[in-house]
């Protein structure tokens, strides 16, 4: 079981989540170099983040009919989100939440990235940052069901909502073994969720970068950084959802979820590379013809199971 | 203790670059990409993002609003400095970096080579405003604002609009709804596109419902210009003996820097930097056996790619049929098809040609196609591939239409280069 509620999972709770994301930019940045021919090292992982002072000191934007109140908003929505859905994410044998809604609370967070980053895309009043935030909403028609019957696959398998009892459940068998589709499908709406890799279409090349083409300065980088904090989050999210939590011989628990997170952040880092993005208007097709009915007959599978036993 | 002066000389080491290319400056392109690319400073693809503009070209005065605009949108602090010729982007690059320090450090550096044109604005709490200084708002396709349409049945002033700006028109749409049109130039400086073009679209959603092709900007001193990929063909046209060698390695070069545009409008820029770091070595004169095992990997990758060719299938078909009528040669006709078929051309013509990179043979311009198709000084290829656009874009939605042009990918250089020009006027 997981211990929820010390007073300062409250606080190591989000530096863990930024030092993941950090980690999973600088992994990103080695893998840059390596492909455009230059040396792999430190000092080239650490480079991105010359971008966080120079955020700082850059000139906030201002734009002829420019939404300000709802792009902040927007902007600022994405990170939030992020860190607050890790509330529910127990690490090792700890977490700062229990509730028995657990799963719900996760899904919630995710949502309001639909809400921060459609703002975001309308508040500059914009053409190609306006595209971007509806192409991210066509994007969430085709990711979010099946991720939420992904999400509903665990939780049927467990009986509860609740983060701890999912974990807890996968006593021997993780559910990413007998449930991969939707282990695959949570692991690919990770990727939506973070506009990232495949899933880049409202930041998209093609449109001088969509939702982030107009913000520069401290808003750019909350935008930015709510990207890989949302990779890490659901990453680490990933652990007690289809990998059994913290369980494993030998180590701690603690040691075991870092381990477990690592290895699903490396993976996302390297799939998002490996795939041009995705436009929704193909992926849409795919995902109602095809992800659905799947995710929903692997959503009956633990149900059944748990009827007859 | 400075920590503004620190702070901006930390984030001056890593300056986001808005590379401005100009029809005739593709050579100055090429070497600032494999510039920055050598020193991690990415490249921004809107002037929010950046914070050094280089302007990569000659002189274009029809260029210079848009240039201007491109500028005034960057937020402070900012740079921004010319390179006419290859040789100057290190010493702009450099000249950039110094004017983005602290004051300090801008001291102390030399000062701007002078036909580097160094230009710093905007110091720390100089701050513009923009708002109702902007009747034509937008960056020339640099994320245009909300363009303004055929305002219908509006009439001006009556009502004041947000920031000034006339409400989107309305207008039927393919489905028959009425819906707001919005009035997009594409180009002529967007990143990854043709330098120089610009395509004016009428959107409503992202679907695109009319097309015009604007006539490419032209340098004033045409010798300014030079057609950077046709280069071996127009230097063998006016008699000079060049080995084919030469010229294949420029074309399969060429398909390179397409494949690379494309691939970064497709949202890979994995696979496009690996293109353009070929294409970099293949100009540089690298041995075949240095490239050919990562040409050969990265070919297999790209067109074994069964996510690419399900995003890019059925888009922007162009038959053989089609494309003959249309006075289109080179790959864009032997492909005969959609995007899919084109850049796999591109990758079967790289393949082909890699045998012979170091064939010593005069090149034949009757025999050898250029990067673009049969080259002829009076109808350049990439003009009969210009002249196709509108009527394949039209109906598209704006992804694919991206897609379309950087499948076709027209060389703007051709319609202005000094050889071109010379020769039509015979």
């Amino acid at each position: 079981m997981v211990e929820a509620g010390a007073w300062w999972t409250l606080l190591a709770a989000p530096g863990l989540l930024v030092v993941l994301a950090a980690l999973a930019v600088a992994g990103n940045a080695v893998l840059d170099a390596r492909d455009a021919g230059r040396l792999v090292g430190v000092a080239g992982a650490v480079r991105p983040f010359l971008g966080v002072p120079r955020a700082l000191v850059a000139q906030p934007r201002r734009l002829p009919a420019q939404d300000r109140l709802l792009w902040r908003t927007g902007v600022v929505t994405v990170p939030v989100a992020a860190v607050l859905s890790t509330l529910v994410v127990p690490f090792g044998g700890r977490v700062v939440a229990d509730p028995s809604v657990g799963v719900v609370w996760f899904n919630a967070m995710e949502v309001l990235t639909w809400a921060g980053l459609w703002l975001a895309g309308w508040g500059p009043d914009a053409a190609f940052s306006l595209i971007g935030g509806y192409r991210f909403l066509a994007q969430g028609l085709a990711y979010e069901l099946p991720l939420m019957f992904a999400l509903i696959s665990a939780a049927t398998g467990a009986e509860s909502l609740r983060v701890g009892d999912i974990a807890a459940a996968q006593d021997g068998l993780w559910y990413a073994v007998w449930m991969p589709l939707a282990f695959a499908a949570y692991l690919a709406g990770v990727l939506a969720f973070s506009f990232l890799g495949p899933f880049a279409y409202p930041a998209g090349r093609d449109l001088a970068g969509g939702v982030l083409g107009e913000v520069s300065g401290a808003d750019r980088l909350l935008l930015q950084a709510g990207r890989w904090l949302w990779l890490a989050s659901g990453a680490a999210m990933a652990v007690p959802l289809f990998l059994g939590g913290g369980a494993g011989p030998g180590l701690p628990s603690w040691a075991w979820s870092l381990v477990k997170t690592l290895l699903v952040l490396g993976l996302l880092v390297w799939v998002a590379r490996r795939l041009p993005v995705v436009r929704a208007d193909r992926y849409v097709e795919f995902a109602w013809v095809v992800l659905i009915p799947l995710t929903i007959v692997q959503a009956l599978v633990p149900a059944l199971v748990n009827l007859h036993r | 203790m400075d920590l503004t002066g620190l702070t901006l000389r930390v984030a001056a080491a890593r300056p986001h670059v808005l590379l401005a290319a100009v029809p005739g400056g593709t050579a100055v392109r090429l070497a600032a990409e494999r510039l920055l690319r050598a020193r991690d400073w990415p490249r921004a693809s809107t002037p929010a993002q950046a914070d050094l503009l280089l302007v990569a070209g000659p002189d274009l005065p029809e260029l210079r609003t848009p240039l201007e605009r491109l500028w005034r949108d960057m937020p402070a602090p900012r740079a921004r400095v010319h390179a006419r010729t290859a040789d100057e982007v290190e010493d702009a690059l450099n000249a950039g970096r110094a004017l983005l320090g602290p004051p300090a450090v801008r001291h102390a550096s030399a000062a701007p080579p002078a036909d580097a044109g160094g230009h710093r604005e905007g110091d720390h709490g100089a701050r513009e405003r923009h708002e109702g200084d902007d009747q034509t708002p937008g960056h020339d396709g640099h994320g245009d604002h909300r363009g303004h349409g055929g305002h219908g049945g509006h009439s001006g002033g009556q009502t004041e609009m947000p920031g000034g700006l006339p409400m989107a028109g309305q207008g039927a749409d393919r489905d028959g709804l009425t819906l707001d049109q919005l009035h997009l130039p594409l180009g002529p400086l967007l990143a990854d596109w043709p330098a120089g073009l610009t395509v004016r679209l009428v959107l409503q959603g992202d679907v695109v419902q009319r097309v015009d092709v604007d006539e490419p900007a032209r340098p004033i001193d045409d010798a300014a210009a030079e057609a950077f990929w046709v280069q071996p063909w127009l230097r063998a046209a006016s008699g000079e003996p060049v080995p084919v060698g030469e010229a294949v390695r420029r074309r399969a070069a060429a398909h390179l820097d397409s494949l690379g545009r494309l691939l970064a409008v497709a949202g890979w820029p994995a696979e496009a930097v690996r293109a353009w770091r070929l294409r970099d070595d293949l100009l540089s004169g690298a041995p075949r056996a240095a490239v050919a095992p990562r040409l050969e990997r990265f070919t297999r990758r790209v067109g074994r790619s069964r996510t690419l060719a399900w995003l890019t299938r059925g888009i922007g078909v162009v038959t053989a049929q089609k494309a003959r009528e249309a006075g289109v040669g080179g790959p864009a006709a032997r492909a005969g098809g959609d995007v899919t078929s084109r850049y796999r051309q591109w990758l079967a013509d790289i393949r082909r040609d890699l045998p012979r990179l170091e064939d010593p043979a005069p090149l034949d311009v009757a025999v050898e196609d250029s990067p673009r198709g049969p080259w002829s000084a009076e109808h350049p290829p990439s003009a009969a591939l210009i002249a196709l656009l509108p009527r394949l874009l039209e109906g598209t939605e704006l992804a694919a239409a991206r897609l379309v042009v950087a499948s076709l990918d027209p060389d703007p250089d051709e319609l202005v280069s000094r050889g071109v020009v010379e020769v039509a006027r015979g």
